[in-house]
């Protein structure tokens, strides 16, 4: 008789904010799973009414960890509206804040919140790599946390030297950036980004990035694995080898379906290459590894299993049609979370760094799933060395801030017309859209769908199961107590709660 | 050893990005410094569920001493009182934290939501500060609340609150100082001067030299909304990580140390009659304001009114 539970509910924590999973267990393997973000913030109630300008100040404080990220939505979308054309220095400023914030948040998520599972006793002491695991991530104590903590603290300070703080700075605003740093500033962004990028060569890939780059295929790693002590000591060799023999190879395949909206927009006068849709991370939507243009007007959001008001007979609605009318039914019944469900062409699909290689054609990635389908490793390599493509990015464009320090940073604006606009664009976690519309000078209406939206999404009408969802089907379980295979899955697509919910 | 337990409810996690930043120490070394056993925070801990199950009876059961009690966040009470907008288990999470707060020496609330309801006080989720709702006494905790050391609620506000702040807090605990409060029970160390003090447009402000748009170096007080002379907070004396403020680099002070945060009113916008700002710098009086306004602007040096510090 096989051995069957039901219906088991999981908290889990280090994803910024609250989530239950609710799982069956046959026979030792997760046969199925429900995704239920726990809080509804909204957000999107509170913009409607206020003045157009509001967003740049109350999106951000959606999410401590990637502001930022909202900060840059919410002027995507007032861009739309004001139709100038950004001066460079502004798009450069941006940029680098912008880069520097995703490059703090897949850093502190890799060592912080990901690899501390592997200095989990209960899980891991028969591990045959546990002692050095836990000398490393030991929660705020191992040496490579301190490492971390160290590090993205002095890298935020470039956001601070061009926006004033971070977390929750309003320094992008209609037209361009409230200030140009001075030349002494910009020469110690300079410094701080050189010295965070040897400690991320040395501690972090083991290699120079130029050497990382030449890891283009599955076999390619491996060499590169062993061809040095300093690259299977590294955090990226020690990530790979502590994770085979958990067999986190193994599990959180997936959808498979995989979603960019593209990021950072390119100066117009700039040496670096635009790649699909115009900016410098390529926007598409991939089924496998076949890359397809990516169309904002093919999103829609499915409210069927959350708890909101179902408007429009539960049909899926473009988000500048869509609305958020809370409704807690309890968990009795269809719904069961407070993220929506989006869909792109009526796919579920899965968004952060490994979507971001695929749509970008990164020759590894795309090698990697085309032999073994995606998991829960390669998700999270993906993650640990996307920093290495935009560190080479940051010094080019601070390099072309200098030579133009003169050159002017803002445009003014005296008026932003009413209108719809959409701001896309690429958070450290993945797919982030601001739909705004503006009637009289005031928001009318304010949808967003963040990247955990995606990723942790519910059931739609058709029943088809989110990402993470459908990534847990399969996955084994040791001990029902303690789901660290099951976190392993969830935590390897950097879910951001407080985001989803919003 | 001083044990402290972080709780996450309706908020960002902001406070605790900010608290990376500390600039005193980084936390690893300041909480080794100060004796300081993280028993749980939600983004950095790696027990077992099972265990920190446990670990809350032990607290509830005072076999394990509570003595700092964390909340990041706003209560959430919506709807109607019940708290199903946030919950662990199918339960109200304000329960729990209710709980915990009966069993903690000090309780600190970090950021203004925890303080004072921030985000979603007017709305559906029927946000609320521990102590404070807004600017009443009449918080989640009850008006005459006091922990086991017999302090009320700590207000850390701030959206989010400074990092050195809470280190600081945590270091004056850990240390047994007493910390002095002011009215909404801020700590009067950081919270008795204004966000203007330290700015680097002091004397733009002196000499009303104005900034009317973006980018145009001047005090942001007269037209782009800046409240940094109306509300409280060490943001210009102590600097965000280490570098900058928001009014240093041109972005108006949005007031988050204030109860009322986030206002009603439309940001970066200064309501004014005639270009006077209809909210004057905290105390000042109307009459005696607008004359030495008038003065200053026509006192102010040439240097000044053509910018050319550029800072
Ligand atoms: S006070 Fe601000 S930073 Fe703190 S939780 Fe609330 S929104 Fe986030
Ligand atoms: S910009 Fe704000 S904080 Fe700075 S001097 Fe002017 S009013 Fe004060």
């Amino acid at each position: 008789m096989s051995n069957i539970i039901k219906g088991i509910n999981i908290p889990l924590n280090r994803v910024e904010g609250d989530l239950e999973i609710h799982v069956d267990i046959a026979d030792g393997v997760i046969t199925d799973a429900w995704s239920c973000g726990t809080m509804y913030r909204g957000f999107e109630e509170m913009m409607t009414g206020r003045g157009v300008l509001d967003g740049l100040v109350i999106t951000p404080r959606i999410c401590g960890i990637c502001s930022l990220s909202h900060l840059t939505a919410a002027i995507g979308a007032l861009d739309v509206l004001t139709n100038i054309i950004l001066p460079d220095n502004a798009i450069r400023l941006c940029n680098l804040a912008l880069m520097a914030e995703t490059i703090q948040s897949d850093m502190r998520q890799s060592v912080l919140m990901y690899m501390v599972d592997f200095a989990n006793p209960a899980a891991y002491s028969l591990h045959p790599l546990f002692e050095d695991a836990f000398r490393r991530y030991e929660p705020l104590k191992g040496s490579s946390a301190i490492d971390t903590i160290r590090e993205t603290k002095s890298l935020v300070e470039v956001i601070a030297i061009i926006g004033g703080q971070w977390p929750h700075t309003s320094f992008m605003v209609p037209g361009g950036v409230t200030s140009i740093p001075e030349i002494h500033k910009i020469l110690q962004c300079r410094m701080i980004i050189n010295n965070f990028r040897t400690w991320y060569e040395k501690r972090v890939l083991g290699c120079s990035i130029e050497r990382w780059n030449e890891v283009i295929t599955v076999g390619k790693l491996y060499e590169w694995l062993e061809e040095s002590e300093k690259h299977s000591e590294s955090e990226v060799g020690f990530f790979l080898r502590f994770a085979m023999e958990a067999q986190i190879d193994q599990i959180g395949r997936g959808t498979e379906n995989f979603i960019s909206f593209g990021s950072l927009l390119l100066p117009e006068s700039t040496i670096v290459k635009k790649n699909a849709g115009g900016r410098f991370v390529a926007s598409g939507f991939a089924q496998g590894t076949k890359v397809e243009l990516f169309d904002q007007f093919k999103i829609s959001e499915d409210i069927s299993h959350s708890w909101y008001h179902q408007t429009n007979d539960g049909k899926a609605l473009h988000p500048f049609k869509g609305s958020t009318k809370p409704y807690a039914s309890g968990n009795s019944g269809e719904q069961y979370s407070w993220a929506k469900a989006p869909r792109y062409d009526g796919f579920p699909a899965e968004t952060g760094p490994l979507a971001e290689m695929v749509v970008d054609e990164s020759p590894l990635f795309k090698d990697m799933i085309n032999k073994h389908g995606a998991n829960a490793m390669i998700r999270e390599l993906a993650r640990i060395v996307r920093p290495a493509k935009l560190l080479l990015i940051m010094d080019i464009w601070l390099d072309e801030l200098m030579e133009n320090r003169k050159a002017p940073f803002y445009t003014s604006i005296k008026d932003i017309a009413d209108g719809e606009g959409a701001g896309i664009i690429e958070a450290a976690r993945g797919a982030l859209g601001h739909w705004v519309s503006v009637k009289n000078g005031r928001i009318s209406r304010y949808q967003i769908i963040t990247p955990t939206a995606w990723n942790g999404s519910p059931r739609d009408r058709n029943n088809i199961r989110g990402p993470w969802e459908e990534a847990l089907i399969g996955t084994p379980v040791k001990n029902p107590d303690n789901l660290i295979e099951a976190g392993h899955v969830i935590r390897s697509f950097d879910p951001c709660m407080v985001c989803s919910v919003h | 050893m001083t044990t402290v337990y972080w709780m996450q409810s309706g908020g960002c996690g902001g406070d605790t990005y900010s608290l990376l930043s500390s600039n005193i120490l980084d936390i690893n070394d300041m909480f080794k410094n100060l004796g300081i056993v993280l028993l749980w925070h939600p983004s950095f801990s790696n027990i077992s569920p099972t265990e920190h199950l446990n670990m809350i009876d032990n607290i509830l059961n005072r076999t394990l001493p509570l003595d700092i009690l964390i909340l990041e966040g706003a209560i959430i009470r919506g709807p109607a009182g019940t708290g199903m907008f946030d919950t662990k288990n199918g339960r109200p999470k304000k329960d729990l934290f209710h709980s915990l707060a009966m069993n903690a020496r000090y309780v600190v609330a970090v950021g203004t939501c925890a303080a004072f309801g921030g985000f979603g006080v007017d709305h559906s989720i029927e946000a609320t500060g521990l102590q404070f709702c807004k600017r009443k006494r009449e918080g989640f905790l009850g008006e005459n609340f006091t922990s086991l050391s017999g302090m009320p609620v700590i207000n850390l506000a701030g959206c989010p609150c400074h990092h050195d702040v809470i280190s600081g807090t945590l270091m004056a605990i850990a240390s047994g100082v007493n910390l002095e409060l002011d009215e909404y029970q801020r700590p009067i160390e950081w919270y008795g001067t204004m966000v203007h003090q330290g700015c680097t447009r002091n004397e733009y402000h002196e000499y009303r030299i104005e900034e009317s748009d973006f980018g145009e170096m001047g005090c942001l007080f007269f037209h782009m909304g800046c409240a940094g002379p109306l509300v409280p907070g060490p943001c210009n004396k102590l600097l965000w990580n280490g570098q900058s403020s928001k009014p240093r680099a041109g972005v108006p002070c949005f007031g988050c140390t204030d109860p009322e945060f986030p206002r009603a009113t439309p940001f970066f916008y200064t309501p004014n009659i005639e270009g006077i700002p209809l909210q004057l710098p905290r105390g000042v009086n109307r009459a005696h304001y607008m004359v030495y306004k008038g003065m200053a602007a026509e006192a102010a040096p040439e240097r000044l009114k053509k910018r050319t510090s550029k800072v």
